[in-house]
């Protein structure tokens, strides 16, 4: 689909605004009643995503034409999509799609972001956004026992995803997670230097080709290989392929999990045993990329059409992502199989939980903007009453680290992955 | 006609430069709106020329000041959802309010919360639910502002059954008059707090805001205190499950209910019954027959195939005169109170429950829906936008006449193809405020935005229902028609069939806007 074919959306976009709200029954204070960071910071209309299915519409019918607070209004916004999941509490509406497409157009037409282009060169150059050098990617992993799948055959692909392979910081939770799944006997590889991007973040930015390119490589390399299952700790990458990789239309072989879900499913089946106790109470955030943004790519072609006069219905009918389906409850039971801790659940959960911010090409291009949204969420967090935030997500997790350091803040931040380990 | 550096530069100062905008980008944003398609065959009406975001009652001050100085006309907006927020011509600046976004005050004791413009119902339920209290909500939505209903705009809602609407639930209010002097309006004119609207001296109330309230029109309201009622139920409301259906179990000293009944008489009978028993916490006819279908779809699509294939028409039929109601009691011995006196009621009236409607999953649909108005948009569903005619503040009895005329002339649009057909009938409203002292009824329509005879059909429904409530329904019709349906002469039309409200109504437009300056499209042109 192109930005034209969603111009009935914007025209039917009612400006109602409630894509700047958590699904309205589910607010619980005045504090942390928004949910559209964009907004928050921009505080025009047009930040919000209704604001951005304006400038679409506009943009489209040569009403508007590019300037740098058209750009600054489409770029500053992490694609989270938490609006999406708010107007479709009622709406048939696509704003998500919207906004994609919207980027997509702008890369076409030559309106890129600085910050975002040096991304995309580091990434055709050497296969991530980051800057880094491909050679270093699977450095992460040295001294680690685990199979090389470029050479001998395993069951379970791990994949770390470029920032768990580049930002030394994090590791750790990496290599733990390939500790936990050897642990619990499973027959897992990696790529080492030869994985390459999963192309999500380019795709969120308006980089398609990107998408498609690594969509190609990556199943075909994977089919190639003969895993089973991929499993990944980044919610960014496991987003990218439970949605976007269906999209190329290539037969993937292989299931995908998020490590939560699998670490959850070695608990339920005995093969995992968190016995030691960790006092800890802690509140856990649901990242954009494993909730509302994990549903699986629900294909659809049809038209639509107009009966009982004015009753608009797609043809065949249509399934719309409305965040139901993401993955809410594994990273949850993984934590309250821990003996000893305490889950505290903030204000803004699931499918209308508040980003962390580092997400869309932000923390990149909008850094203080980044790291504003992420402090949003630590506040929220910390009126919980919890010593701990709790993520399953490098992009997070760093937005997360920059924040607390920045402001000296106390709060202590984990992976699931560090704490399942120590209760084992 | 773009602001002189001058003035742009002037508004500058007042709330720094991250606060206001010309860019194009931003301001089309503004001019987009709901139902502007009825109106100017395009999603957007006039651009405003500037976009401020004032941050305080001060820089609104500033602002108004500067503009009554240099012939600038201003439009503020709460939350904006609707035509009405819209620059009447060029030349208007928007007064943004969203940074004025807090809850100032609760009073527990005399139950009342002091609110400014960006506060939302939702935000003001949660907060006054914590203490035992509650507020009135207007039927479009608990997305939008309490200031603006309160103080500037119409005011209906379910709950306004044992809550009235929101002419009435405004106490103390600080108002920045057209010429920017300021205003403060009741009690806290005297310094006396927010506890009261009126006084000392005449009350201003009526002037501020009348029936349907002054659009934008007669300046800016910076903070309201907004009265809030007895709420029995929970602290805090726990709704579990996940997009999009969120449910909440049905608290002990609660009932929820839809009545159906045999005709408009027995309906609107059943209606006064209640009001008079004092047993209603929200009540008022939400569901459209022609929307009940979509209860057992999932989709418009399924919905269509549903209607289309005759299974819905009973159903149809059974919820034509069909009415929701919550009960809310203070003990237990309350509540079995008021479901005998609504037995009774159904029994005078031949009146009776729907069986669909025992399901105990849909009542804690419908239970969330009336308590926390936030399904409302889903109006906007199946067609992509809708439209409403009639809706004068009357008695229960004249809005019958409304519910009537509105089906007969929904036909003539519906066989046309301009229209959805619901089954011609959407009447919405009967929420009997104050117990049943007025209520009115609306006729909703389903157009599509997106398709320009649709739209058309749409705008030219509104006028002829609008030109058909002057001649043979008596009360003022509901306020987006003022100008959507008959443009700038609305209210000539109407003023003569009702007490020729339009000549008090520019004098006082006249008295307390001297110089024009606040943009007087939905409220009143100053001159005939
Ligand atoms: C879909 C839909 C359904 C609706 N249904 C109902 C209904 O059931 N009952 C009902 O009562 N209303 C209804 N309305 C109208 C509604 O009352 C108004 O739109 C309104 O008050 C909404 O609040 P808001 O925050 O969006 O106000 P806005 O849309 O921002 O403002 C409404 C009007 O008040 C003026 N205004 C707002 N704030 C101020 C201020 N601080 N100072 C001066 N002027 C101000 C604006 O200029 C505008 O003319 C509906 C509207 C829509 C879009
Ligand atoms: S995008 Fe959806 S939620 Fe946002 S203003 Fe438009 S219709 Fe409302
Ligand atoms: S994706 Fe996130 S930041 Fe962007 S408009 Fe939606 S809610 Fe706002």
């Amino acid at each position: 689909m192109a930005l034209l074919d969603y111009r009935n959306d914007m025209q039917r976009c009612s400006r109602c605004s409630l894509c700047k709200w958590p699904p309205l029954a589910q607010i619980k204070s005045w504090r942390f009643s928004n949910v559209c960071p964009s907004m928050v910071w921009g505080n025009f209309h047009a930040y919000s995503a209704g604001g951005k299915l304006i400038a679409a519409l506009s943009l489209l019918d040569g009403r508007i034409d590019y300037s740098d607070k058209f750009l600054e209004i489409v770029y500053q916004c992490q694609m989270g999509g938490a609006c999406d999941v708010s107007c479709k509490v009622t709406r048939d509406l696509e704003p998500l799609e919207v906004m994609l497409e919207l980027r997509a157009k702008c890369v076409e037409d030559g309106q890129l972001l600085p910050a975002h282009m040096v991304m995309i060169e580091s990434l055709r150059n050497d296969d991530n956004p980051m800057g880094k050098l491909k050679a270093e990617r699977g450095k992460w992993a040295e001294g680690l026992d685990v199979k090389d799948i470029t050479r001998e055959k395993a069951d379970v692909l791990y994949f770390a995803g470029c920032r768990y392979s580049f930002d030394q910081d994090l590791w750790g939770i990496a290599r733990g997670a390939v500790t936990l799944l050897k642990k619990a006997g499973v027959d897992v590889g990696i790529s080492g230097k030869e994985e390459a991007c999963c192309g999500g973040r380019a795709y969120e930015m308006g980089y398609r080709g990107e998408l498609t390119k690594y969509a190609e490589h990556n199943i075909e390399t994977w089919n190639t290989a003969g895993v089973r299952t991929v499993v990944t700790s980044c919610s960014d990458c496991y987003g990218t392929f439970k949605y976007h990789y269906p999209k190329v239309g290539k037969t993937m072989n292989f299931e995908v999990l998020h490590i939560t879900e699998y670490l959850d499913r070695l608990i339920k089946e005995g093969k995992l045993k968190p016995t030691r106790k960790v006092p800890l109470q802690v509140t856990y955030h649901d990242p954009c990329h494993l909730g509302r943004l994990s549903e699986a790519y629900i294909p659809w072609e049809g038209v639509e059409r107009k009966v009982l006069g004015q009753i608009v219905i797609q043809d065949p009918p249509k399934e719309f992502r409305r965040g139901t389906n993401g993955i809410y409850e594994p990273p949850r039971d993984v934590l309250k199989s821990i003996p000893g801790l305490e889950l505290v659940e903030m204000e803004r959960i699931k499918e209308y939980a508040w980003c962390c911010g580092a997400g869309g090409g932000v923390k990149e291009a909008y850094p203080d903007f980044a790291l504003w949204t992420a402090k949003e969420r630590i506040e929220e967090a910390e009126a919980t009453g919890a010593e701990a935030l709790v993520t399953a997500c490098p992009w997070c997790e760093r937005n997360f680290r920059d924040a607390l350091e920045q402001d000296g803040e106390k709060m202590k931040l984990y992976n699931i992955v560090e704490l399942l380990l120590e209760a084992l | 006609m773009a602001l002189t550096r001058n003035v742009y530069q002037i508004l500058e100062d007042i709330v720094g430069p991250e606060n206001i905008s010309e860019e194009p980008v931003i301001l089309d944003s503004y001019a987009f709106l709901w139902l502007a398609e009825t109106v100017t065959d395009s999603k957007f009406f006039t651009r405003p020329e500037a976009v401020v975001m004032p941050g305080s009652t001060e820089e609104v001050q500033a602002i108004v000041r500067a503009c009554n100085r240099y012939g600038v006309k201003y439009k503020a907006l709460s939350t904006g959802w609707g035509p009405w927020n819209a620059p009447g011509d060029e030349g208007v600046v928007q007064v943004d309010l969203r940074k004025m976004n807090r809850i100032l005050e609760i009073d527990e004791k005399n139950m009342y919360a002091v609110v400014e413009p960006y506060v939302i119902f939702s935000q003001l339920q949660v907060e006054a639910m914590k203490r035992g209290l509650t507020c009135h909500i207007i039927g479009a939505g608990a997305n939008t502002s309490p200031l603006a209903s309160c103080t500037s705009m119409s005011g209906m809602g379910l709950s306004g059954i044992s809550m009235s609407y929101n002419a009435r639930n405004p106490l103390a209010v600080e108002w920045i008059l057209p010429t920017g002097d300021i205003l403060r309006l009741g009690s806290l004119g005297c310094g006396a707090g927010w506890f009261c609207g009126d006084g000392p001296g005449l009350s201003l109330r009526g002037i501020m805001r009348g029936t349907h309230g002054a659009m934008g029109g007669l300046g800016i309201f910076t903070k309201c205190a907004v009265k809030l009622y007895p709420w029995p139920g929970p602290r805090q409301m726990h709704f579990e499950g996940v997009s999009p259906g969120h449910v909440a179990a049905i608290p002990q000293n609660f009932r929820c209910y839809v009545l159906s009944f045999p005709s408009w008489d027995s309906f609107a009978d059943a209606a006064y019954k209640i009001g008079e028993a004092e047993i209603g916490y929200v009540m008022g006819k939400q569901i459209a027959a022609g929307i009940v279908p979509l209860m057992a779809a999932r989709s418009p699509t399924e919905y269509a195939q549903i209607r289309e294939s005759g299974m819905a028409d009973e159903i149809m039929q059974e919820f034509r005169y069909a009415l929701q109601l919550i009960l809310g009691a203070h003990s237990l011995r309350e509540i079995e109170y008021q479901e005998r006196a609504l037995q009774e009621i159904l029994a005078e009236t031949g009146g009776w429950i729907p069986s669909p409607t025992q399901d105990p999953e849909r009542q804690k649909t419908t239970f969330r829906m009336m308590i926390k108005v936030d399904g409302n948009s889903a109006i906007f569903r199946l067609s992509g936008s809708f439209g409403t005619s009639f809706g004068a503040e009357t008695s229960c009895d004249a809005a019958m006449v409304h519910a009537r005329l509105g089906e007969e002339i929904k036909k003539k649009y519906i066989e046309k193809g301009v229209i959805a057909d619901d089954g011609a009938e959407w009447a919405w409203g009967a929420e009997m405020n104050e117990h049943g002292r007025f209520a009115h009824i609306e006729e909703l329509f389903m157009y599509d935005p997106a398709d320009p005879e649709s739209a058309k059909g749409a705008a030219e429904f509104i006028e002829e229902t609008s030109l058909l409530t002057a001649k043979q329904a008596p009360g003022l019709a509901i306020w987006e028609l003022a100008r959507g349906g008959l443009g700038p002469k609305a209210h000539d039309i109407y003023g003569p069939a009702c007490s020729n409200y339009h000549v008090w109504q520019r004098r006082i437009k006249k008295a307390f806007d001297p110089n024009f300056s606040a943009d007087a499209t939905f409220y009143i042109e100053p001159e005939e």
